[in-house]
């Protein structure tokens, strides 16, 4: 076992780890080549060995403890067994949501380019396991290029009779329709997506009732991102403890780390998880561009709190670490800023994108968003006041947790952890106040 | 009772804007009604397919004002107020008229801090048009949009929902809008993972004309 916050990677041996999501295979998203190197292996077993049904299939997920690579990190055999046993009048559905869209995040639009199959088979394997007849995937409408590659493939995969009546001959019958999105962060959020699909305006809703109870067209629905749906075919064919070895024993599995920001190599990069953000840096990316020093890591997407410079030794890429390290796992895209950044401006970008996300439906997020991006941009512009930034954290609070969805949380903490960890850059940039503000908000006594 | 109204909030219209497409115009041929059937089928209900529809639609007309929100719901007999929703939610459904070009140069955070808004403000001067500003001879319209999910290969641009152009520098503009004056749309770029290029010496698909690899991106020079 690992020491507690030490500084030694989880990952084990990752120099020498062997790829599984995106296996260096040539021209794998074609159908022949993933059927030669064993596609639709695991599929075929799960539909006919008796070892398999969907209970074994479901308890095989949950004891690989694989969790939810959208961001909230959840765990999906868990997931699955919430849906209400199996009523033929009612029907079920499965969404996997390819709706990547948090700043920061591009490995699923290279999954999906480099590996479609293996998303349709994890679908396919899903469905049997909560005994689902109709699966629709999400994805994103910027993604229009990579739709139509998955369309291609995925006609191959129903004409071969993977997907679509009488699997591969058994009496399990599945459809898989790809649904394009067209531009909504907020499609990303799980009642959204699915509202959006019913063709709805997307405003996300209250949850409980939780999808499991009442998702599409209120019948039982799990939504699953595609990564993590990637991983059930891996699952199947090595087994639950394969899985569960590989990497952080609490937040275990392979995961597509993407690098942004100032790195010599960026790019989409499959390890184990828990690896240690420093490798993931200096090793992985190959180092600070220009050799500069490095300024903060945002682990894990827009929403995820960002992380100084000197907060980030010993932090290994794990839910569990990154929560005590004060941030999050999130989807594992991470922004690497080098010391020229600035980061008030950069925070002022950050909050206009929710400003500009924000789905409009409840009002603290609807009018917060809003006044924390004039707010931080008064401070960018150098017209705003120290008791500002108070101010800002005190709306944060007014936020968070308020809502029906997480969009308001997550707008919310980049602004609070960044005030937080740079307050040093945010007072450089403010005016004094006349008037301190102690908590209590007085208005301002004008410019 | 007539003084109710004291001061009228707007001015109302004499009369309904008028439309941009002749009734003529406004049909969907056989072969995209037998789609829509197909869409249909795919969803428990109708309702289901708006987004396919408005997407065809969208192709076909160029935009989506308001006649042709109708003709879209009236195809999958849903109201056209929840059509007029769903349309008017989401970017990528334009509701006015656009550019022949649509350049939607993504500023989002990783693409700032790598340069997004030099890239945005050389197109900007460039075309001599605004972000969200279409340029006089309708050729172009510019705009800023968030992150479109490419943030390894910062800074980048999108045309008209379709081809990613990543890498940006202000030479590959220069190109890009010749060839784009020429109508030559760009073929699809494969980024090529860094693993792939360290085991497989390059990008592990071989039926792709354009292949990029990600690399360091450059120093920004305005944020904002």
């Amino acid at each position: 076992m690992e020491e507690k916050n030490g500084a030694t990677s989880k990952a084990g041996d990752w120099r020498s780890y062997e790829r599984v999501l995106l296996p260096p295979v040539r021209d794998l998203h074609r159908l022949e080549v993933y059927e030669q190197n064993g596609g639709y292996e695991a599929l075929r077993e799960v539909l006919t060995s008796d070892k398999w049904d969907p209970t074994s299939v479901t308890n095989e997920v949950r004891n690989s403890g694989l969790r939810g690579r959208g961001g909230a990190g959840f765990l999906t055999g868990l997931k699955w067994t919430f849906m209400p046993p199996v009523d033929p009048n009612i029907p079920r559905f499965l969404c996997g949501n390819g709706d990547e869209s948090e700043p920061g995040t591009f490995k699923d639009r290279q999954l999906m380019e480099f590996n479609p199959h293996l998303i349709f088979e994890g679908m396919l394997i899903a469905s049997y396991a909560m005994s689902i007849t109709t699966s629709y995937l999400y994805v994103r409408g910027e993604f229009a290029d990579w739709i139509s590659l998955m369309e291609v493939e995925l006609a191959k995969a129903y004409e071969k009779g993977y997907v679509g009546k009488n699997v591969l001959g058994t009496d399990f019958s599945t459809d898989l329709v790809i649904h394009k999105g067209a531009g909504a962060y907020i499609c990303g959020e799980e009642s959204s997506l699915m509202i959006s699909l019913e063709g709805e305006r997307p405003y996300p809703r209250a949850k409980p009732p939780f999808p499991a109870q009442r998702g599409l067209w209120n019948y039982p629905t799990t939504i699953n991102n595609v990564e993590t749906l990637a991983c059930v075919p891996l699952i199947i064919n090595r087994g639950g403890e394969w899985f569960a070895d590989l990497g952080s024993h609490r937040h275990p599995g392979p995961v597509l780390y993407g690098i942004s920001g100032h790195v010599n190599r960026p790019g989409v990069y499959e390890y184990p998880t828990g690896m240690l953000i420093t490798d993931l840096i200096y090793d992985v990316a190959k180092g600070m561009r220009g050799s500069k020093k490095l300024k903060a890591v945002v682990p894990g997407g827009s929403s995820t709190p960002i992380l100084r410079a000197d907060q980030i030794d010993g932090v290994t890429m794990d839910a569990e670490t990154l929560r005590d390290a004060g941030s999050m796992m999130g989807t594992a895209g991470m922004l690497i800023m080098d010391e020229d950044t600035d980061i008030v401006s950069w925070l002022r970008r950050v909050t206009r994108f929710y400003h500009h996300e924000s789905c409009g439906q409840c009002t603290p997020c609807r009018e917060g968003t809003g006044w924390i991006e004039n707010i931080v941009t008064r401070i960018d512009e150098g017209a705003g006041n120290l008791r500002d930034l108070d101010l800002l954290i005190d709306l944060c609070f007014q936020m968070e947790g308020r809502t029906v969805c997480a969009l308001a949380d997550a707008a919310a903490w980049p602004v609070r952890f960044t005030i937080e960890r740079f307050r040093d850059e945010f007072e450089a940039r403010c005016r004094p106040s006349l008037v301190p503000s102690g908590g209590v908000l007085t208005p301002a006594l004008g410019p | 009772m007539t003084d109710f109204i004291k001061d009228p909030v707007i001015l109302m219209p004499e009369r309904h804007p008028e439309p941009v497409f002749s009734t003529e115009e406004l049909v969907f041929t056989a072969e995209e009604t037998r789609q829509i059937a197909t869409w249909v089928s795919q969803y428990p209900t109708a309702d289901g397919a708006i987004m396919k529809v408005l997407w065809m639609a969208q192709e076909k007309f160029g935009f989506l004002p308001p006649e042709v929100i109708r003709l879209s719901a009236g195809a999958l007999g849903m109201p056209y107020a929840r059509a007029f929703g769903v349309a008017t939610f989401y970017t990528q459904y334009f509701k006015s008229k656009k550019g022949r070009y649509v350049l939607d140069v993504c500023t989002c955070f990783s693409c700032q801090i790598c340069g997004g808004y030099d890239m945005l403000h050389y197109l900007e001067e460039k075309l001599g048009a605004h972000a969200g500003e279409t340029t006089d001879d309708g050729l172009f319209t510019i705009q800023e949009v968030e992150c479109l999910g490419a943030c390894g290969s910062a800074p980048m641009l999108q045309i008209t929902n379709g081809p990613y152009v990543m890498n940006l520098t202000e030479e590959k503009i220069d190109a890009l809008i010749d060839a784009l004056k020429r109508d030559q749309l760009p073929f699809f770029s494969s980024v090529t993972l860094p693993q792939d290029e360290d085991d497989l010496g390059g990008n592990r698909r071989t039926d792709v004309r354009d292949t990029l690899t990600y690399s360091a991106p450059p120093v920004a020079k305005t944020l904002g």
